[in-house]
């Protein structure tokens, strides 16, 4: 089976450049894959099946999904809302007509309403403010043969739109942990938290409950590493719950080497978020990798972590307490530590490994190809073998016999 | 209790399969339990006849019969585990292995194209599907569970049972080396003949028919064995009671063998067994030097081991013995009992 493989590739630095860099070797062990020049318009001749992955960032998967309306195929959903993909080819093409027709396509005639809102600048954009609301998924959906997703999250969520295709939930490939010096930056337990400081990281609620879990945890310090969002005033908030001068570690952008080393010199890994796009988190997997014990937002995808390698917290009024809670326990008991770490060491390997990633993912790409033809031959014999014994298409029996099939995912 | 033991039956076959769980329902019985058998013949080929062959068995109702609940069923090898129902037991003897480790071998069916691929990858979902729903799960040997969990993530526990009942007993250590086997290529019978061409002082007895026999008769024939090689066919059990109990040793190599009962009948017979390094199950039972001796699949090395053998009966008889204290731990007793519990 010979496989186009569109994706982002390094030295491009994005996430999906990364995960495509660690999946292709192994991958390539199992089938025949090409993998398509930045700017490809269609696969290359003798292709079976193209793979396009597909994330919300425009400059990095636009031509990807520029390719994938031009030849359907299997489609690696890493994002379930691409408004802002969409809005940059679309809008950002100079194509208003094409984005309100989109957004008119999933949101009626309220949708289109909005659309011209944001292109007349009377409210700002959607994909900056509402983006949950209007996942505009359906631009990529309907062009999809079949799809790989990472959670179960996303596979509700791309069926409730409608996609009837072949959905397979494939776990998010894990690095093997490198070989680093950990980079401790305090004495006490360290709550390392990576990725860009904002408000949907949940910033606040982190900070707020740090300083809670301080009075009775002085010896506790959050490390934040990740670039600052524009007009979010991290150093105003810092003063006001006193972690200014203490309690508070700050790293900037660090090349992924340190990022390694100050994750392997932390005790507690915090991810948050609110609202999810559908994403998975490349720091999480980043600290399964590394045995460390994790607390997330209970949304999407992390919602589907196992309970033994993550605390959970809910996005909802108590969201503090919660997090408190969680923050206090993992820093007064080292042995919770030690058993949810080697749980998400045993959950990298076990259920990560790069090794039966490929595998499921040569698995989906067979069937995606040749899927289709077993399905019909399994329901022509078996109808075939009803109406012989006289059990008609929209009979009693004959539902029965659909509802078995679906059970087991046949035809 | 009552239990229904869920077999697939290939019509005018018995191997394996078909004595543990006669033996299973006979056992079930003895302790009480009101137990049957449920068989469906399986027919493989060709195409997606797999899977719909396979379906058959989801299509049954067994929650009750003749009015009567059943309490639970106990499948046994695919696709029997397809079936519904609400305490769905699986002792796995093994999976459609065509479908996994024999894909792409000369034992595997499915081809290069694309349905016969996505047909592979369709029995496969099938298995997640179906072992999911399972309330508990057990294997027959470590192997199976380890092919089981690489395949499809899910763990089982390991639940050995007895082989066959037959007057096990132990007359010395005669001169030829006795193979049981059903002849098709997987168990390597081959391998044994052209040791057997390479020392002249080896004598073997091969019992069981099947596809292979022609072939291996042939082979024999060529390479002179002609009154050191005897097929004898199927035997009567008395008669393979008689072979094992007379032999110097058992050889079974077969390629990666699900778990197979011949080293454990060798064992309760105090002989010791002849296997290679890659026979998957007997290495669970089968250690080099201790119970038999354990060789690469070299006829030159498998001619070599025997040889040391019949010059070494002691140790011959030594690991017979050890092989028996090990076969003596497994029985219907403890796996029921688990099976059960």
């Amino acid at each position: 089976m010979k496989v186009a493989y569109f994706s982002p590739m390094p030295p491009e630095q994005t996430g999906i450049a990364d995960y495509s860099a660690l999946l292709l070797p192994e991958l390539r062990e199992r089938i025949d894959v090409t993998v398509a020049r930045r700017g490809a318009r269609k696969p290359p001749r003798g292709t079976d099946v193209s793979l396009y992955h597909v994330g919300n960032n425009p400059d990095a998967h636009a031509w990807i999904v520029d390719a994938l309306r031009r030849a359907p195929g299997v489609v690696v959903l890493h994002d379930f809302v691409l408004h802002h993909l969409v809005a940059g080819m679309t809008v950002g093409r100079r194509d208003g007509h094409g984005y309100l027709d989109l957004m008119e396509r999933e949101h009626g005639v309220v949708g289109r309403l909005l659309g011209h809102g944001v292109l007349d600048k009377r409210i700002p954009p959607l994909w900056e403010s509402r983006p949950e609301d209007f996942s505009l998924a359906t631009f990529v959906l309907e062009h999809a043969t079949g799809l790989i997703v990472h959670s179960r999250y996303v596979r509700d969520r791309a069926r409730a739109a409608g996609f009837e295709g072949p959905i397979s939930v494939v776990p998010h490939p894990a690095w093997p942990a490198p070989t680093v010096s950990p980079e401790r930056r305090a004495s006490g337990v360290v709550v390392g938290c990576f990725g860009v400081v904002n408000a949907s990281k949940r910033i606040p609620e982190l900070l707020r409950a740090t300083a809670n879990v301080r009075h009775e945890h002085p010896e506790l310090t959050l490390l934040l590493v990740g670039l600052t969002s524009p007009g979010f005033d991290l150093d105003r908030r810092l003063q006001r719950l006193g972690l200014a001068d203490d309690g508070l570690a700050r790293e900037g952008w660090v090349d992924e080497s340190r990022l390694w080393a100050l994750m392997a010199g932390s005790d507690v890994l915090v991810n948050l978020r609110h609202p999810t796009m559908g994403e998975t988190s490349g720091s999480v997997i980043r600290g399964l990798s590394l045995g460390k014990p994790l607390v997330v937002s209970d949304v999407g995808w992390f919602s589907e972590l196992p309970g033994d390698v993550a605390l959970k917290v809910a996005p909802d009024d108590a969201e503090v307490e919660t997090l408190t809670a969680a923050l206090e326990l993992l820093a007064a008991r080292a042995d919770v530590r030690a058993a949810m770490g080697a749980a998400a060491a045993d959950l990298a390997l076990r259920e990560h490994g790069v090794g039966r990633v490929a595998d499921l993912y040569a698995s989906a790409l067979e069937s995606a190809v040749g899927g289709g033809a077993v399905d019909d031959a399994v329901l022509r014999e078996v109808s075939e073998a009803a109406a012989d014994v006289g059990i008609s298409a929209n009979s009693a029996e004959a539902r029965e016999i659909a509802r078995r099939l679906a059970e087991v995912e046949l035809g | 209790m009552r239990i229904a033991v869920l077999r697939p039956q290939v019509p005018f076959a018995r191997g394996g399969a078909e004595i543990f769980t006669d033996r299973l329902v006979h056992e079930l019985r003895a302790r009480d339990h009101d137990a049957d058998l449920v068989s469906v013949p399986f027919k493989w080929y060709p195409g997606a006849r797999v899977l719909t062959q396979a379906f058959l068995w989801r299509m049954l109702d067994l929650d009750e019969a003749d009015g009567r609940t059943i309490d639970l069923v106990v499948a046994t090898k695919f696709p029997s585990y397809l079936v519904r129902h609400a305490d769905k037991r699986v002792w796995l003897v093994h999976q459609f292995r065509q479908a996994y480790e024999l894909d792409g071998t000369p034992l595997g069916q499915f081809g290069d194209s694309p349905e016969d691929r996505a047909l592979r990858r369709k029995v496969q979902e099938l298995d997640r599907v179906a072992l999911g729903e399972a309330s508990r799960l057990y294997t027959t040997s470590r192997n199976v569970a380890s092919r089981l969990e690489s395949s499809t993530g899910l763990a089982a526990e390991v639940l050995p049972h007895p082989p066959q009942e037959l007057d096990y007993h132990c007359q010395g250590y005669e001169d030829f080396v006795l193979s049981v086997n059903r002849l098709d290529r997987a168990k390597r019978i081959d391998l044994l003949l052209e040791a057997a061409a390479r020392d002249a002082g080896l004598e073997v007895v091969i019992t069981g028919d099947g596809p292979d026999r022609e072939r291996l008769e042939r082979l024999a024939h060529d390479r002179g064995l002609n009154g050191r090689a005897r097929f004898t066919g199927r035997v009567s059990e008395a008669e393979l009671a008689d072979l094992y109990a007379r032999c110097l040793a058992v050889y079974y190599a077969p390629v990666d063998e699900d778990y197979g009962m011949v080293p454990l009948e060798a064992f309760l017979s105090e002989k010791p067994v002849l296997t290679t390094t890659d026979a998957g199950g007997p290495l669970e039972v089968v250690s080099d030097h201790a119970t038999g001796l354990v060789v690469a699949p070299d006829a030159d090395e498998i001619a070599r081991a025997l040889g040391w053998l019949r010059e070494h009966r002691d140790e011959a008889a030594s690991f017979g013995r050890a092989g028996n204290a090990i076969a003596r731990e497994v029985t219907w007793d403890r796996a029921i009992g688990r099976l059960l519990a």
